[in-house]
């Protein structure tokens, strides 16, 4: 077993040095994946086939001499909502049916590019609209060295805090949405998840790359460039409003932001408390507006005509409705209603409009504090509270979605938000952070042998 | 109430709301060959214009510029900065469940059209606005007559979902079905014009709303009716007269209107209301397209990239080449036919004879061809230089006519003139001379009063014409008229 | 401002969805936390606030007008096709009764 606790850099670096051969890794990682599934249920498919296909194509390329790429022989996972050509992708919902896509996300379209290897689609909640990823489970479970999930208001920071491993959401616009089943599209980044901040870095500067088929993608990728290596002179923010452990918040995460406070201080960064009234009270409600308004219109299309799950019905009105209520659970139907809601004469002003200029302020309020007390992040808990109303798991994870700001989730279940294109610093400070309290550990407890 | 109202006490207030498909190689939101025409349906499709899970779409810059072309064809001012909306609704030809749309800020406003009302007096129609938005696809009805009311099923094609539209919405200032036939016929002129679009009505690349209602004398104002369901300018034109009468109808007997939309059903002449009720909903941001930015030089290259307008060029045909206006009207209807026409006076064609070949020979010749004129074989040039053989007097009309055709072949003039079997004045002078004896001596009363001090010079020359005619009548054309003409004015002692 | 029952049922209609009990109960309590936390917005004084357009200030970007048929066309056909609907989409009796 001992690709199990290599990283996706030691991997690919023994491929293309040829001391093992990409379908070696790949088959014990399959091996891994298929021992572990039947507790962990982490993959909505397992893709040995298309994988066993592209790893011979690594080791042909090897064996001629040829450069195999950055990830050479790497299995990853991805989420299902993230489309790979001629494989299903189901999004967690029974809306699409038996859909194959006929082509490549091009964030997966990149990885493969460089030699990674598909394993598996991961788990998820239906259409993104929940926070639980079985790419990340994979992940902390050793199946792969890293994988690839989506966020929208927090399902690659909480998984990943859940699962003890590194997550990242980048800037809005870094990484392309092409491919990507979109949820709320204004809010929606594809990022990684990985066990060590150095492969995270390996990742990003593959899937960092301007998109010309995603209209809201922006070319970025230079902020990947090697930075400062000390937290000495740093700037860290606590945020008040979101300080309020007791009594909800786990005694773990707790423990975890007293404990990072204190290296940070050690490090020689200063901790300086700033105030987000504007984000604390209104950043929820924006975001659930906004969530609701762009998935009713993202999940329009799901009528059973063109493609996905279609219901045998005599009239329109009937294949459109029991197609929809048939494929779509009462979480999705929730706000595809709260979104239809919105678009009513009566509410548009109120609600929709009203989030749209609240949004402003929101970033606003995040950009004149990064600016005026110049912060190079936020620290602050993944999440105020494990309970599952509306506006509270999330609350602390939506507001850097809202902003577009990139936030990057450390094991302990604490995350650093950063102003807009900060990405590589935040994966800097993590790095350092990283150092002193050591990488995390493949979740060896779910392991038979 | 009703008895005393007169046809003349309601006045019809129109607004007509046009579609037009604009001119681009490719999609407006994706690579997918804009010409499908010929194809098999669903071939021309992607996961973009389809609406995949996944897909984004990607603006395409012709559509931008096409879109701007069209506006400042109508006189409306282009805004510099501009978005789109997402118009949801639930719709089998509508792959995504709503369609982007550029309404709620649209590309160009407050444009205006000038026509004649029905007193033939000038009148300015004002439009609105006019917005980019993407075409949907195509429904066909399994009813055995085509329509949607009684079909088990329907079948979709998306080869022309995705395709660039503008909307073009005016202010309801038409007054009557031929107003609005006038409107649409003059804003289809100038768009072609433009290069915008081919509007090419067959081929379903423009189609038209009506939104109807009546004023009354008395003060009351009957509620607005959509009208749809109207593919040609005829079917517009019945829809309106018939919706207008309606409309009349329902206040004399001192009803209301409904607000509603109706279709028009050509087969019956008839609007029935529509059964599918749509309810009003407000549209998002479209959070896939940042705003669209049009720079003021990229206003300035589509401002000077527009030709001459129709009314400009029918002026000028009547103030400095002497046509007529009716004659300058039809040359100036398609801009292919009217620079077919300017290429011919440019290479030194007479403007009134080159206005009349123009008029008739090709025009004939491309409607029978269905093709532009711009891709006629027989370049302006070469007609040029038939129509000067003509006033030189080295052709008759006649005999031109014949060569014309064979020069469609791709002949020059000298070839064609071989080919018609006849080189210029074959007929010779012995032979000439003898049937002016004989003409001359057919018409005695006309030479008469050409050898008499009676005539002025105008009619006289006019006289010898009809002689002249009835020479080259009896040539079939083969003579050369100047020649004739000489012949007959030393018969007459003229010379 | 609460919503009930028939409310949201009226607004499911709209948007094509038949709903059991259970996501009903489920719906209307969704939507009224939400209008709850939602009506926080009229605190705020929104008049002179532009709408969140984009994170940073952005052109849309504009592609070169060329034709670029999709290769695998006809797999999207494909993967709905009815039996006897040839090379179209089909849809049963659209006008309702």
């Amino acid at each position: 077993m001992r690709f199990r606790s290599m990283g996706a850099r030691e991997i690919a670096a023994g491929v293309r040095e040829k001391k093992f051969s990409a379908a070696e890794v790949f088959e014990e990682c399959l091996r891994t994946a298929t021992d572990c599934e039947d507790r962990l249920s982490a993959l909505a498919a397992v893709t040995a086939e298309a994988g066993r296909i592209q790893a011979k194509r690594v080791d042909e390329k090897v064996a001629k001499g040829e450069d195999p790429g950055l990830l050479a022989g790497v299995p990853v996972v991805i989420k299902d909502n993230i489309c790979a050509n001629g494989i299903r992708t189901a999004a967690g919902s029974r809306i699409l049916g038996d859909w194959v896509p006929p082509y490549d996300a091009t964030a997966w379209s990149l990885l493969a590019d460089q030699g990674a290897v598909l394993l598996g689609k991961g788990s998820m909640d239906e259409l993104a609209t929940g926070v639980s990823d079985g790419s990340a489970a994979a992940v902390a479970a050793g199946y792969v060295p890293f994988s690839l999930g989506s966020d929208t208001g927090g399902s690659i920071r909480l998984p990943a805090s859940y699962c003890g491993i590194y997550g990242l959401k980048p800037t809005y616009g870094l990484v392309s949405r092409y491919g990507m089943i979109s949820y709320g599209s204004s809010l929606d980044q594809i990022g990684p998840f990985t066990r060590s901040v150095e492969d995270m870095e390996l990742v990003m500067r593959v899937l960092a790359r301007h998109d010309p088929k995603d209209s809201t993608s922006v070319s970025k990728n230079e902020i990947f460039a090697r930075r400062t290596n000390t937290l000495k002179g740093r700037r860290i923010a606590l945020v008040k409003e979101f300080m309020d452990f007791s009594p909800t918040l786990d005694q773990i995460t707790a423990d975890a932001m007293k404990r990072t406070i204190r290296l940070f201080e050690e490090s020689g960064s200063e901790v300086i408390e700033v105030s987000l009234p504007t984000v604390a009270r209104y950043a929820a409600a924006c975001y659930y507006t906004i969530a609701a308004s762009e998935a009713y219109t993202n999940f329009a299309r799901f009528d059973g005509v063109r493609c996905g799950r279609a219901a045998e019905a005599a009239g329109l009105r009937e294949m459109f409705e029991t197609t929809r209520s048939e494929g779509f659970d009462g979480g999705v139907k929730s706000r595809i209603i709260v979104g239809t809601y919105l678009s009513e004469p009566d509410c548009y002003e109120k609600y929709y409009v009203a989030a749209t200029r609240v949004r402003t302020l929101i970033a606003e309020e995040f950009y004149k504090t990064f600016d005026a007390d110049r912060i190079d992040c936020i620290l602050q808990p993944v999440t105020p509270s494990l309970s599952g109303k509306i506006g509270e798991l999330n609350l602390y994870t939506l507001t850097a979605n809202v902003a577009g700001l990139p936030a990057f989730s450390l094991p302990a279940g604490l995350q650093i938000i950063g102003p807009r294109w900060s990405d590589g610093e935040l994966l800097d400070i993590g790095l350092e952070v990283e150092k002193i309290s050591g990488a995390p550990k493949i979740a060896y407890f779910l392991q038979r042998r | 109430m009703s008895n005393m109202l007169k046809m003349s006490d309601f006045t019809p207030v129109i607004g007509i709301e046009i579609h037009i498909q604009l001119k681009t190689k490719s999609k407006m939101f994706c690579a997918c060959p804009a010409d499908y025409s010929g194809d098999e349906p669903n071939s021309r499709i992607c996961p973009v214009c389809m609406g995949l899970p996944g897909s984004l779409p990607v603006l395409n810059r012709a559509v931008v510029h096409q879109g701007m072309l069209a506006g400042m064809a109508l006189n409306c001012a282009v805004q510099p900065v501009t978005f789109f909306s997402r118009k949801a609704y639930y719709y089998p030809d509508l792959p995504k469940g709503f369609q982007t749309s550029g309404c709620d800020m649209p590309i160009a406003v407050n444009g205006w059209l000038e026509i004649k009302d029905d007193a033939g007096n000038p009148k300015k129609i004002r439009i609105h606005c006019l917005h980019i938005e993407e075409d949907v696809g195509k429904l066909l009805h399994s009813a055995s007559d085509g329509r949607l009311e009684g079909a088990d099923a329907s079948y979709v094609d998306y080869n022309r979902a995705g395709l660039p539209l503008a909307e073009i919405v005016s202010e309801p200032d038409v007054s009557s079905a031929r107003e609005a036939v006038e409107y649409v016929t003059a804003l289809r002129r100038r768009v072609r014009y433009a290069g915008a679009s081919d509007v090419d009505l067959e081929k379903g690349m423009m189609r038209f709303d009506a939104n109807v209602s009546m004023k009354c004398a008395d003060g009351r104002w009957g509620r607005k009716v959509e009208v749809k369901n109207m593919n040609s300018f005829r079917a517009l034109e019945r829809a309106i007269e018939y919706e207008i009468k309606r409309q009349r109808k329902i206040m004399e007997d001192g009803g209301e209107v409904l607000p509603e939309t109706r279709h028009w059903n050509d087969a019956k002449g008839v609007t029935t209301a529509s059964r599918v009720k749509a309810s009003a909903r407000k549209f998002m941001m479209e959070p896939d397209l940042p705003p669209l930015v049009v720079t003021p030089d990229w206003v300035e290259e589509a401002r000077a990239s527009l030709p001459e307008m129709p009314n400009e060029k029918t002026a000028r045909y009547v103030e400095d080449m002497g046509l007529s206006e009716a004659d300058a009207a039809v040359l100036t209807d398609s801009i292919d036919v009217a620079r077919y026409f300017e290429g011919c006076v440019d290479a030194g064609a007479n403007p009134a004879r080159a206005g009349n070949w123009v008029r008739t020979e090709v025009l004939r010749v491309v409607n029978e061809k269905r093709c532009g004129a711009d891709e006629l074989t027989v370049k302006p040039a070469s007609l040029a230089e038939l129509i000067c053989r003509i006033d030189d007097g080295r052709l008759s009309t006649t005999l031109a006519k014949r060569v014309f055709e064979a020069m469609l072949d791709g002949l020059t003039v000298d070839e064609a003139l071989k080919k018609s079997g006849a080189a210029e004045g074959e007929v010779g002078a012995d032979a000439l001379g003898e049937l002016v004896r004989a003409t001359l001596a057919a018409n005695p009363d006309v030479v008469e009063e050409i050898k008499s001090d009676k005539l002025d010079k105008n009619t006289k020359g006019k006289k010898i014409k009809f002689l002249q005619g009835l020479v080259m009548k009896e040539t079939r054309g083969q003579a050369r008229p100047d020649e004739v003409s000489k012949i007959i004015e030393s018969a007459l002692n003229l010379r | 401002m609460k919503l009930n029952g028939d409310d949201v049922r009226a607004i499911a209609y709209e948007a094509r969805l038949s709903l059991t009990n259970a996501e009903l109960e489920g719906a209307v309590s969704y939507i009224n936390n939400f209008l709850e936390m939602a009506g926080r917005f009229k605190e705020l004084d929104l008049k002179n606030v532009e709408p969140f357009r984009f994170a940073e200030s952005r052109e849309c970007p504009l592609r070169e007008d060329k034709p670029e048929p999709f290769a695998q066309a006809p797999d999207i056909l494909a993967a709905r096709c009815a039996a006897d609907a040839g090379a179209f989409f089909k849809v049963p009796r659209i006008m309702e009764e």
